[in-house]
Order: C-alpha cells, then structure tokens, then sequence
C-alpha cells in the first residue's frame, strides 16, 4: 500500500514537472466561436427549464426531472427516485438513465462526443443531460447536470446543476469534467423530434427500443420523422410500416414495407412484414411471391422462423381461397 | 468471473424450458419487431437463456444495493435485453452520477493544469 502510494506520489510529481515544462508553448480559446454552427445564435438561455435542487447524492432524479418536464412529462424528482435511484452505488446508472424515458412516452438519445452536438441541441431549444467526473479515472466523482445554455462572447456553458439553479462554468473546465465521463450527453425527445446532429443508425435504435411499449400514434410520430430525414434507410420505413400495421392500416404498411424494399431489396424482414399485410389482406399468393424471393440461406435465427411461420400461413391461406382478392398491392 | 454452482443450474433449467417453448413462441410470430431487424448479428445471436440470466442478475444486484423490493420488478421491466445485459455485467462499477461535492476537488484542478498545459487534449476530435 505505502510502495503504491508512493509510486502515485512519484508520477504526480513527474506530471507536474511536465506540465511546467509545457506550459510556455501552449495557447487556446476561446472555444465556442470556432465550432458554432452557421445560424447558431452567439448565446442561447433555455431559461424555462425547471430547475430542482437535489437530495443528497440525487442528481440523477433532480437532473432527469429537468429534462424529461422541459418536454411537458409531469413528473417530480421524488417520483423518479425509485426509477432511476441506486442506494448502494449513492447514484444513479447512465442505463436506468437512458431508458426512463421511455416510460413516459419520449425517447432519449446519446449525443455524439463533441462540444458541437451539445450546442446545436440548445440552440434547439432541447436542455441536455451531461454526466461530468471531477474526479480521476481510478478515483472518480461522477454527477449528472443539465446544460440550459452556453454564451460564447464569454466562453461559458450555463448548467443547472445540483443545488445551483444557475451554474457558469467555463468551457474548458466544463469540458474537463465531460471528458472525463467518456463526454456522455443525452437529450429527451418528443415523438417525432430528431437531435440536429443525428446519427440514423442510433437513432434508429433509440426508435427500435421505444416502439415497444408505445402507442402506435406515437410510433408513427417517430418512424414518420425518420422516413422523411433518411428515405435511404430501411429500417425507418420498416419502423413506420410496423406502426402502420398495428394501427390497423393495413394498406399503408404494405406501401411502407414495399418502399423499405426498394431501399434494401435484400431486408427479408421487411419482405416477411409485407408478406404478412397482404396476407392479412386477402392476398395470400402476392404473400407467397414475396417469401420465395427471400434467400432463406442467407438469414438467421430468429427472423428465419419466422418468415418459415409466415409461410405456414400463407399456404394454408392460399389453400383454402380460389384467388386473391381483385385490387392487391402489387409492389 | 466465475461461474456459481447456481448460475450453473440455472442454464440447465432454462434450457430445458427453452427447448419446450420453441414451437409455442414461433407460432404467434406475425410481425417482425424493428428492434429484432436493427440489433447486429452477434446481438441476434444473443439467447433467451441469457436474457433470464441477466434479469436474475440485475434483481440480485439491485437487491444487494438496497432497491426497494417493490419497485425492482418495475425497474427491470423497464430495461430492454440489450440494457439488462450492460447492467448484469457492470453495476458495479459502471458510473453511477451522485453529488457534486468537491472532496477531491485538488485532483480535478490538476487535471484542468493538465489540459491548460496540453498534457490533456480535450480538444482534439473524437
């Protein structure tokens, strides 16, 4: 224990000795001007977002009410504790995190590691949940807080954070405490809003996981902004074609799952989706011209079962009809 | 990470659950999930026997760390497959966000002398 204390001892003396010998020749800053985006305002204060004082070790309730009520969820810190709150780690965990809100009908999606995405975001007018260490990589202090606005004349990012309603803090020494915490930043979304820089593969998770528990209504929301941001992306017509189908509409589920393949001709789980609308159409033989082009060898377990299971119901259909319904969708 | 004599006797049992449950959950297959079509292959490969697994993990955790009983079925019902695992896996270490006490406050000034100093590059992108 001492031989270790001491070897800590030695490098922190060597670091400062390093930093000493480097500080004459590095210059920086300011920060923000060089990386606003054209049309981003120099400074933006999302004054409206509620601020909660934490309980003790709490940030993670206080900072999540902040964010989830600045997009018009009621809910207080005090519900959120037994959502998201861990007494024996004295904290709450960026998984619980990210997936509460889904419980109340909005989807969170983690921004990309970059002082860019964290800015258009509030230029959106959407706060952004940030998780900081001030503490080192083996002995940290982890704290959730939200950034409500940054100001870029005096190089600030303005935080509610803790029990400060309002909290300057300096770019470079916010981006510190960020960088220390892998730069985990996360926003609360509507359905149908998309972050201003957004990846459509993380997004499109983000959707995958919310379309479970939610309405179709909500669904669609979603899928629809998807569609009409990134056309070139199956999985978002699939997305809207699934929310579609179990809003009862049939026939635009299979307009969704036919523009997926038009994408992606090989997606056989869009192809089993349409096989599946048509089906439940009345067009069982369009069904199965759709299962035969799927290449079975070339897909897994468990999709593989089932498009085998549509299948099974797609003969047994086509056995007991003489033909198809006369105004199938012929994709 | 060893595997203990429950953890054992657990994948037995499952398995054999699992084989009996086959046929009866590919019969109700209709629609195919998007989130089933946006996982990656090495997710889809993922079995159900480890979703059991990490959802009796995470209870047990959560138990140890003082969740209240009732709210831990709410919790991990809230967590999809993909979480469950991340959380089976690594709550106990993984980050848990608490206070903003500055108790080690001299160690985070060094750390901004560092990247004032360049030692640190904050700045270089990602």
């Amino acid at each position: 224990m001492q031989k270790r204390a001491a070897g800590v001892a030695a490098r922190f003396a060597f670091l400062l000795a390093l930093t000493t010998l480097l500080s004459a020749c590095v210059v920086r800053g300011p920060f923000i001007p060089a990386n606003l985006a054209p049309g981003a305002r120099a400074s933006v204060e999302l004054g409206a977002t509620p601020f909660f004082p934490q309980k003790k070790y709490q940030c993670g309730p206080a900072a999540l009410a902040s964010v989830l009520v600045a997009s018009d969820v009621v809910t207080t810190p005090d519900a959120l504790t037994p959502v998201v709150y861990i007494p024996g780690r004295k904290g709450s965990l960026q998984v619980e995190m990210q997936a509460a809100p889904r419980k109340f009908g909005r989807l969170s999606y983690l921004l990309s590691p970059n002082m860019d995405s964290i800015l258009a975001e509030i230029n959106a007018g959407r706060p952004v949940l940030v998780l900081h260490n001030y503490g080192l990589p083996m002995l940290p202090k982890w704290h959730y807080a939200v950034v409500i606005g940054y100001d870029s004349a005096r190089d600030r990012f303005i935080l509610r954070s803790g029990l400060k309603q309002r909290d300057e803090w300096r770019v470079r020494t916010f981006m510190v405490a960020w960088h220390q915490a892998h730069r985990w930043a996360m926003v609360v979304l509507r359905p149908g809003e998309i972050p201003v820089i957004a990846d459509p593969r993380l997004y499109l998770q983000s959707a995958a996981d919310f379309e479970h528990g939610a309405s179709p209504e909500d669904a669609l929301l979603v899928f629809d902004a998807a569609v009409k941001r990134w056309p070139s992306e199956a999985v978002a017509w699939i997305g809207r074609g699934t929310a579609q189908y179990r809003a009862g509409k049939l026939a635009d589920a299979s307009q969704d799952y036919a523009a997926a393949l038009r994408v992606d001709g090989s997606n056989a789980g869009a192809r089993n989706n349409l096989a599946q609308t048509l089906l439940e159409q009345g067009c069982p033989r369009h069904a199965r011209e759709q299962l035969e082009s799927i290449d079975l060898a070339k897909i897994q377990s468990p999709l593989r079962e089932a498009v085998a299971d549509t299948r099974f119901h797609v003969d047994a259909a086509v056995a007991q009809t003489s033909a198809d319904k006369p105004d199938c969708l012929i994709p | 990470m060893r595997p203990s004599p429950w953890r054992k006797t657990s994948i037995a049992i499952l398995s054999i659950a699992i084989l009996n449950m086959g046929l009866a959950s590919a019969a109700q297959a209709a629609i195919v999930d998007t989130s089933a079509l946006v996982t990656t292959e090495r997710e889809a490969d993922l079995s159900t026997v480890r979703a059991q697994l990490d959802r009796a993990e995470v209870r047990a955790k959560f138990e140890d760390m003082g969740v209240d009983a009732t709210a831990v079925d709410r919790r991990i019902a809230a967590l999809n497959d993909r979480e469950l695992h991340q959380m089976a896996v690594d709550m106990q270490n993984a980050p848990a966000g608490g206070d903003a006490v500055w108790i080690i406050g001299v160690v985070f000034i060094v750390l901004i002398i560092l990247e004032l100093t360049g030692v640190i590059d904050i700045f270089k992108k990602t």
